[in-house]
């Protein structure tokens, strides 16, 4: 770091000391807090879209205190669905029911929510620092890959297929077909063309990965709970572990937590990948990676809970990276970040860092903070939280289906997203049943509309020439690496006669009671 | 006596009550909802939080007014839901963006609403210059150049948005030789693949290249080829200068074409009433959102959140926008092949 940006770093950390912005950053992280545990409808979008018209009056760093508060702690604290009630968290926090859930009902739910809150922490601080290190080189990193380069790292992706369709590959291929064709409903973007519309509207755009997550995971978990009448407590195991047991177990797995926080930083840096998919591609990096995994995933294994939960923290600071240095927002709320910073009267991009770099500063330090208090506010509530693992079931069930179903609406407040919900509720639950993976259904449809999208630019940009590009027969090499390890582990784990092979841990955990 | 004293002040204040409510303004304790066709926090989204302060204030009886955001279908869904649900009571108000008039002519699919038969109560924004700009790295530093060009790779969002018809419409008029589309970007993905080198050259909105690319037009790496005035003659300041598309035109026809591309962009945030919506209403919510969008207060707050200075439209002006549309069917089958699939046909 040269001098003047060091000069630049001690001011910005200086602005930020007042008090007016500690308590706006406190009241941010509340109601950010609060947006994490109600539906997943009620997000930062909306919030930051009420708040700007009074934030924008404030002075600048009162107002970025406030935003990027209620930002990163949302992201933190949005664990608590997911493991107390099988029901999985906005978009970036899908993939951690997987594990989260099945903890939970191990009673495991205070180890997994420290788990979570510490990985999620230490991701932040990760993204965090990232963006200090992007300020000088910013742009190489964006313009390092182009929709070719992109196209191989989602079937890559989609190779984790083979690891979540466990020891059910036709069974795994129905499902992930089942989600591939569901990502093709609506207007094609590219062609205009209608597909599956049937002059409805509701359709146009295509279905929502966020309700067809809560249908598919959050109903057959609140059905499963109706029907076998057991709540939490009632379980044979009894409530065990704290939250410092889940502490530790992320500072074991640092390098897990390193890894999938650059998963989370790249998606958020690249434009165009959405948070949807940071969660499930950090799910599948380890999946895919970790040692002894093939016995205990998808059964409550701590660590598919650390590792979409670092990602999906990290990639608040890789969205910074594209939103403050190069101007282009990643999403709504980063949108209005801008929009706020405009109002303020700075251009965020490299005006900003030649002109403002004491108030990027201060957004590095307030995010680093933020992602303090976050933590261990995650931390304050978690053992209240946790104690509702043992409510009894006659009031769980009701609660569930509440919050799925407000959930649902609050996402386009569309009262059709209900008969949908329900519908593919019913429909994830004999999945379950029947050992049909439903991660791997939601796979296809996330990466469906991605992967047609930059096949489709590609080959309309370079013809078939995209194939030749040094980058793409790097990445292809390495994705079919992967793809032959994971399948040889999967070989040798059958060749052993185990039925406990890892990803069919996975496809288990998704039809067992 | 007594008796009849207390009787008669009785009913004089039941009288005096009565009297004051019978007065109180309409929308007097009551809460109008804006059912806003966009996720929160897009353009138009942020546009209706810098106007309801101060149409608040100018509607008799201060209601109290939210924002319900009605994704779906680019604004048709909330346009759907004003035309054929919302009681025609005064308290919804439709919120949309300028895909609600191409939506109607061009009888995109989803559209169930009639533009004639809505009711207008202005727009916040009036349109924006529309360019045509390519990247120096990709070699066409003159528009001769361009046109000499086979194959130009022209980048765009989706089959129907604005960028891809005006991309379209550019490439049209100014008779590019093959050219080829590249859809399925984001906006600021669009301006990386402009850089990259993975499109040639696209369309944009110069409110958009003063707000996210200024940096690159200031060092000279964007190329401004053509441009379309919105409305006819409005320039953006401090965009470098580019020829109007009209000179280009060698028929009637294709100058109605571009009237055409104009009248869609220029009601750009259309706000909107249902149909058989009382005159009393109408004419209340009419003049307090012309008040409103006079106010130095909105103005103050638009420019604060956008960047840029509002250019609203009254509702009379935009009911006259839209009975003035060109309705011609040859045109607007010409605009329907450039606003769809397909080929760009030929001149």
């Amino acid at each position: 770091m040269d001098s003047s940006l060091f000069d630049a770093a001690i001011q910005g950390f200086i602005n930020i000391l007042q008090w007016k912005t500690f308590f706006a950053m406190f009241l941010g992280v509340s109601i950010g807090t609060f947006t994490a545990v109600a539906p997943q409808g009620l997000g930062m979008p909306l919030v930051y879209a009420i708040a700007l018209p009074v934030v924008i009056k404030w002075e600048p760093v009162t107002g970025i205190a406030f935003l990027i508060g209620a930002s990163s702690v949302s992201a933190i604290c949005a664990a608590y669905l997911p493991i107390l009630f099988g029901i999985p968290g906005g978009s970036g926090s899908q993939a951690t029911v997987l594990d989260g859930y099945p903890m939970g009902k191990k009673g495991e739910g205070r180890r997994a929510l420290g788990a979570s809150f510490m990985a999620g922490g230490m991701g932040c601080l990760i993204g965090t620092f990232t963006l200090v290190a992007a300020i000088p080189a910013a742009k190489p990193l964006i313009y390092l890959m182009g929709s070719p380069e992109l196209f191989v790292i989602m079937l890559w992706g989609l190779s984790m297929v083979a690891v979540l369709a466990g020891s059910r590959p036709l069974k795994g291929l129905i499902a992930t077909a089942l989600g591939l064709l569901l990502a093709t409903i609506g207007q094609q973007a590219q062609s205009g063309v209608m597909r599956f519309v049937y002059d409805q509207p509701y359709l146009l755009d295509g279905m929502s990965v966020s309700i067809m997550a809560l249908a598919l995971f959050g109903v057959p978990s609140a059905l499963d709970l109706a029907l076998t009448k057991l709540g939490v407590e009632q379980q044979p195991m009894p409530l065990k572990g704290s939250l410092f047991d889940g502490v530790k177990d992320c500072l074991r797995e640092w390098w897990l937590v390193v890894r999938c926080s650059f998963v989370g930083v790249w998606v958020g840096i690249v434009p165009g990948l959405g948070s949807q998919v940071v969660d499930w591609l950090a799910y599948g990096h380890a999946a895919q990676t970790c040692k002894g995994g093939r016995e205990t995933f998808g059964h409550g294994d701590v660590r598919g809970v650390i590792a979409p939960e670092s990602a999906n923290d990290a990639k608040d600071g890789g969205d910074l990276v594209t939103t403050l240095l190069l101007g282009f927002p990643q999403g709504v709320t980063t949108a209005l970040f801008i929009v706020a910073l405009l109002a303020w009267g700075f251009v965020p991009g490299p005006e900003m860092i030649k002109k403002n770099p004491e108030v990027i500063y201060s957004v590095v330090w307030l995010q680093g903070i933020s992602g303090i208090i976050g933590t261990l506010i995650g931390f304050c509530l978690a053992n209240q939280l946790a104690k509702l693992a043992e409510v009894r079931y006659t009031f769980m069930v009701p609660i569930m289906f509440m919050f799925i179903l407000l959930g649902a609406y609050s996402v386009n407040r569309d009262p059709l997203d209900l008969v949908v919900v329900i519908g593919f509720g019913i429909l994830g639950y004999f999945m379950r049943r029947a050992g049909y993976p439903r991660p791997a259904m939601i796979l296809g449809l996330v990466l469906g509309d991605l992967m047609e999208k930059y096949l489709y630019r590609s080959v309309a940009s370079y013809g078939f020439s995209w194939l030749g590009r040094p980058a793409v027969i790097v990445l292809l090499i390495i994705a079919g690496g992967s793809l032959y390890l994971t399948l040889r582990g999967k070989m040798n784990a059958n060749k052993d006669a185990s039925t406990a092979t890892f990803s069919g841990a996975i496809a288990r955990s998704d039809n067992e009671d | 006596m007594i008796k009849t004293v207390v009787a008669g002040i009785v009913f004089s204040l039941t009288l005096a009550i009565g009297l004051a409510f019978a007065q109180a303004p309409y929308f007097q304790g009551k809460t109008i909802k804006i059912v806003r066709g966009g996720e929160p926090g897009g353009t138009g989204d942020v546009q209706a939080r810098a106007l309801i302060p101060s149409l608040r204030k100018h509607i008799p009886g201060n209601p109290n007014i939210i924002v319900e955001n009605m994704p779906g279908a680019a604004g048709r869904k909330a346009a759907n839901y004003i035309y054929q649900t919302a009681k025609p009571d005064g308290l919804s108000i439709g919120a949309v963006g300028a895909g609600l008039v191409a939506g109607h002519i061009l009888e995109l699919a989803g559209t169930q609403y009639d533009i004639d038969k809505l009711i207008y109560l202005g727009s916040t924004e009036s349109g924006d210059p529309y360019v045509f700009v390519s990247h120096k790295s990709a070699g066409f530093d003159s528009l001769d150049k361009l046109r000499a060009a086979t194959g130009v790779r022209i980048g765009a969002q989706a089959v129907g948005h604005p960028i891809y018809v005006s991309g379209r419409l550019f490439a049209y008029i100014l008779g590019l030789k093959e050219p080829r589309m590249v859809l399925g970007y984001g906006g600021p993905e669009l301006d990386i693949a402009l850089t990259r080198g993975e499109v040639d050259v696209r369309a944009n909105g110069a409110d958009t290249i003063l707000s996210r690319s200024r940096d690159a037009m200031d060092k000279g790496s964007l190329q401004f080829h053509a441009s379309i005035s919105i409305p006819k003659g409005r320039y953006a300041a401090g965009l470098p200068k580019a020829p109007e598309l009209d000179t280009f035109t060698k028929t009637d026809k294709e100058r109605q074409l571009i009237g055409l591309f104009r009248t869609f962009i220029y009601p750009r945030w259309p706000y909107l009433l249902p149909p058989g919506t009382p005159k009393e209403i109408v004419t209340t919510l009419r003049g307090a959102m012309t008040k409103a969008l006079k106010d130095p207060e909105f103005h103050k707050e638009f420019k604060k959140l956008m960047s840029t200075d509002a250019t609203p439209l009254t509702g009379e002006e935009l009911e006259a926008a839209i009975k003035e549309l060109p309705r011609d069917p040859e045109i607007v089958a010409l605009y329907k092949k450039l606003a769809d699939q397909g080929p760009i046909p030929a001149r």
